[in-house]
């Protein structure tokens, strides 16, 4: 009987494996789910392996693990994978149409520079969470895994030019939302600071925390 | 190269995806623009933000056991 390995052996192994966690977290913000993304990661390696014959060497082994995850989601996860809560999304939509009609008319909106001290990491994550497939898999291609135009183009199948405009307009969407919920809580507590508000002094379980908003107006009442 | 022109294409230039014909009237844009140069910077600040606060979920170390553990049981590694 063959031992369980732990190591990598094969020439396929040594060069693939060292992209499982990339493979992994896109599995996970695809499919919301550990594990869904287990198995989508395991499937996309058995089949990597089993056309890897047709991996052409020197080409990017990254970009083609990539394609064949993205096709294995499509084909297998994205119909029972769970859909972002619609009423988030609307609201995100609409914010975001206002920006693109003042743009449109010409003002120029002022960089919401201020605002975006007060985003947090929840709030990117659940941003991103938030928009849906096509879009969230463009900008995890993008801006986390830092592929090129061409390689997400090649990944998805799709020409340069769409993924331009995708990546566009799932940014817009992302910074929509991020200023949505990053506006949510800068103004529900006044006049305390935004660190304060952070999840490490959540965290921290600090028993000299500000008082909640409801403690506020039961002391001025 | 306007306003309106250079926030439709301010991606390319901070993905450094923009080509040289392109960038030469992007950039004499930004010159004479401090509005279009300051929405530069804050795009620039919001994928640092998008790229540095997502948080990565690493595999966990039992994924990395199965695959190789389901290739060896399948045969399709040569022992």
């Amino acid at each position: 009987m063959t031992q369980p390995r732990t190591e990598p052996q094969s020439d396929f192994e040594r060069a693939a494996l060292p992209f499982v966690d990339s493979l992994y977290n896109t599995a996970y913000r695809m499919t919301r789910n550990p594990e869904d993304a287990e198995d989508l990661v395991q499937e996309t390696y058995l089949k990597a392996y089993k056309y890897f014959d047709k991996f052409e060497e020197g080409t990017n082994l990254k970009a083609w693990l990539f394609k064949i995850l993205k096709n294995t989601f499509i084909n297998s996860y994205r119909k029972k994978q769970q859909s972002p809560p619609q009423s988030d999304f609307a609201e995100i939509e609409e914010v975001f149409e206002n920006q693109v009609s003042e743009e449109a008319t010409g003002q120029m909106k002022n960089p919401e520079d201020e605002l975006l001290e007060h985003v947090l990491d929840e709030d990117v994550q659940r941003a991103l969470d938030s928009l849906p497939a096509d879009y969230r898999m463009v900008v995890l291609l993008a801006d986390l895994e830092g592929f090129s135009y061409r390689e997400i183009a090649e990944i998805l199948e799709i020409p340069v030019g769409t993924v331009m405009s995708r990546l566009y307009r799932a940014r817009k969407l992302l910074e929509s939302a991020m200023l949505l919920y990053a506006r949510e809580h800068g103004y529900l507590r006044d006049g305390e600071p935004a660190k304060m508000r952070s999840r490490d002094a959540a965290r921290s379980g600090d028993t000299a925390a500000p008082p909640s908003e409801e403690f506020h107006h039961k002391a001025q009442s | 190269m306007n306003c309106r022109e250079v926030k439709q294409v301010i991606f390319l230039f901070t993905d450094n995806e923009m080509e040289e014909t392109l960038l030469a009237s992007f950039r004499a844009h930004l010159e004479h623009c401090p509005e279009c140069a300051q929405q530069i910077n804050y795009t620039r600040k919001l994928l640092t933000i998008v790229r540095s606060r997502c948080c990565r979920e690493a595999a966990p170390a039992r994924l990395r056991l199965r695959i190789l553990q389901t290739m060896t049981r399948r045969g399709i590694v040569p022992e």
